[in-house]
């Protein structure tokens, strides 16, 4: 049965959210996809994910504004971990995620077992906050 | 007792366990093509339940349910039935296969959505917004369009209303210098305790409180409840001073008294009277921007008094320093002190509000000349052999003709802090004096490192010894991997540049161990130790904690 946590993947291209579905499914992660952040949104709750794994460049709702609205929700905002999708190279980008209140990030293009070290990271900070 | 009719195309036996576990509820179980039928002549359907995978099917039985005002739950088994459900405005979704208890879960919150009053089921992106609109989710109190009408039976019956603004003026402080997330958990603590104050107080049955949505902020509404006399202003005032103590209190408690001692209200009342003429949420906001006004205008009086309380001070050489360990990261060795000048005064306690104080006095020289000459007597007093002095300099104070390179005796002992928030408007004017002090052995140190958007180029111009990093990166880094990131490549800057970072505001176990892990050379901040107030003479006898 499921014992990891579950994680919800939001990427507007179709083909990401696939490659990275597949690769955590096969280490056993429970995975919803969402394909925007007002889909995203809809789902949070229902999902309760540990973890979102969370595309910047969406059309409509971005991944940041996304992520403000789920770390602003009552009872789940405190508990998640959100992991944006995306390449902070300057210091001030990095200023602007810690803004949003995201807890990590991943650069894309993905590399894929660097995901799953981000992913293991950051669901490890929830045991143990647990 | 009327039995409810789960209408459902699942034989899953989990179902029926779940049917078992809502009270007085029984499931038909039919084919999928049939139930968009039966919503029609079945008697007592609640709701209904399908996990059929066919969107036409699924899209007539939803249509039909919706029609008769019944609330669906479909059963997922992949994403891509679960985003036609949601497509459909499905009351719920739930992804199969499903224990009996989720079921039961399932149709017992979707039954509660679809009670009478409920706008027709929208889109539940757009139903978080609005329940995050009208309750502030940092403090969970409701906002004004939710208190206004909860409010308006009593305001009309009344026929008046006192609002009560407080405005919490040095929050804005907090979020300065410790960043949003310390302010949010201020909020937090200043919201509980003035619930928590205002449950045992006799207005408590009168008394409503609004927040707008995430600003630092508070009204509260006092309807004077029948048969009872309004409050006199002299009570509220009481009342409010009260409750200031119980939050300043309660803010010392969980966030410590540099914290506690930016912690201040002022508070505005104004009276609405109820004109059926008048639209009541216009009086209200009038009433708000009126107290308002009154706020800031006991907040003016009080600056003003604070200004005395300040010349009075400068007069009388009226400060103190505390003086702040700084520890080597591997040894926890002191390696010097950050002195912090304070006001004796009670008001002027914070440094903070003693120097925002000066400069709307225009004293910020005369105030910085008395904080460093205090500062520096601490090198004799206070300092064991080879620890340095940071003291804290405002660029603006390099302006100042009595601030020279020749102040101190020994200058190879002192730091020199300058904070990154200040702008330097006259970089090579002020560049050429930083290298007077340079020259005579003075070190720098850039405070509040990182604060801004400006990483680390403006940081490099100013050529430091030390690199203060600003307290918001520091606090709960343990937990958040982007400022580990910002924090390590700050280290690798101050390796390859000569310099030694500190890090300040390390409060917990778990924040050490992360900045050491990063390899960061310095630490200052009370895990280690607490500012010490030392006797005038003697050496100070400090020791970690175990």
């Amino acid at each position: 049965m499921d014992t990891l946590p579950p994680i919800l993947v939001v990427d507007d291209n179709h083909d990401n959210a696939e490659i990275i579905r597949q690769y955590l499914e096969v280490r056993g992660y429970p995975i919803t996809v969402a394909y925007s952040g007002d889909e995203a949104l809809a789902v949070f709750e229902q999902v309760k994910p540990a973890l979102v794994l969370l595309d910047v460049m969406m059309p409509g709702r971005d991944g940041w504004e996304t992520c403000r609205l789920m770390k602003a929700h009552p009872t789940l905002g405190r508990k998640v971990r959100i992991v944006m999708v995306t390449a902070l190279d300057e210091w001030s980008d990095k200023r602007e995620a810690l803004q949003t209140g995201a807890d990590d990030y991943v650069e894309k293009p993905f590399d894929l077992p660097k995901l799953a070290t981000t992913v293991q990271r950051n669901l490890a900070m929830l045991s143990a906050a647990s | 007792m009327n039995t409810s009719t789960l209408l459902t195309d699942s034989s899953d036996p989990q179902v029926a366990d779940a049917v078992v576990q809502l009270d007085a509820w029984r499931a038909v179980v039919m084919p999928s093509q049939e139930i968009a039928r039966a919503i029609g002549h079945e008697r007592g359907i609640r709701a209904v339940y399908v996990t059929a995978e066919s969107p036409p099917t699924l899209r007539e039985i939803v249509e039909c349910a919706h029609a008769k005002g019944l609330p669906v739950i479909v059963g997922c088994k992949d994403d891509a039935a679960r985003r036609r459900a949601i497509e459909l405005r499905a009351e719920e979704w739930l992804r199969l296969p499903a224990d009996a208890e989720e079921i039961a879960g399932r149709v017992r919150s979707a039954v509660m959505r679809q009670l009478p009053g409920d706008a027709p089921n929208g889109d539940r992106a757009e139903r978080a917004e609005q329940a995050q609109m009208l309750y502030d989710f940092m403090t969970g109190l409701p906002t004004l369009p939710v208190m206004i009408e909860r409010m308006r039976p009593q305001i009309k019956e009344r026929g008046e209303l006192v609002v009560v603004y407080f405005n919490f003026v040095r929050y804005s402080k907090i979020e300065e210098i410790y960043g949003w997330e310390k302010l949010d958990a201020v909020l937090e603590t200043t919201a509980a305790g003035v619930k928590e104050f205002l449950d045992g107080h006799s207005m408590q049955a009168s008394r409503v409180m609004v927040s707008y949505t995430n600003d630092d902020d508070f009204i509260f509404f006092h309807v004077p409840p029948p048969g009872e006399a309004r409050a006199s202003e002299q009570q509220i005032t009481t009342l409010v001073g009260r409750l200031q103590e119980h939050v300043a209190q309660r803010i010392e408690v969980a966030h410590g008294e540099d914290i506690a001692a930016l912690f201040e209200i002022y508070v505005g009342l104004a009276r609405v009277y109820y004109n059926p003429k008048l639209r009541l949420e216009r009086l209200i906001y009038r009433g708000i921007r009126e107290a308002a006004t009154a706020a800031k205008s006991v907040e003016e009086r009080e600056r003003a008094r604070r200004v005395d309380d300040l010349r009075t001070s400068v007069r009388d050489r009226a400060v103190y320093v505390d003086y702040h360990p700084i520890v080597v990261t591997t040894t926890r060795q002191i390696f010097g002190y950050e002195a912090l000048a304070r006001g004796v005064m009670r008001s002027l306690r914070s440094p903070e509000v003693m120097f925002d104080v000066a400069a709307e006095a225009d004293m910020i020289w005369e105030l910085s000349r008395l904080c460093r000459s205090r500062a520096i007597e601490g090198i004799e007093t206070r300092l064991g052999p080879g620890e340095l002095l940071f003291i804290n300099v405002d660029p603006h104070d390099f302006a100042d003709p009595a601030f020279t390179e020749a102040e101190v005796k020994d200058p190879s002992r002192v730091v020199i802090e300058i904070t990154e928030r200040t702008a330097i408007k006259d970089y090579p004017k002020f560049r050429e004096r930083l290298k007077a002090f340079r020259a005579q052995g003075y070190r720098f140190a850039v405070d509040d490192a990182g604060s801004g958007y400006a990483g680390l180029g403006s940081i490099a111009n100013l050529e430091p010894d030390f690199i203060k990093l600003d307290i918001s990166l520091i606090n709960a880094i343990d937990s958040n991997f982007i400022k580990q990131n910002l924090v390590e490549s700050m280290v690798k800057f101050a390796n390859d540049h000569g310099a030694q970072v500190i890090a300040e505001g390390v409060e917990r176990s778990e924040e050490f161990e992360t900045v050491k892990a990063l390899g960061v050379h310095l630490v200052q901040g009370f895990f280690l130790h607490r500012p010490i107030t030392a006797p005038v003479s003697g050496v100070i006898a400090v020791s970690p904690k175990p």
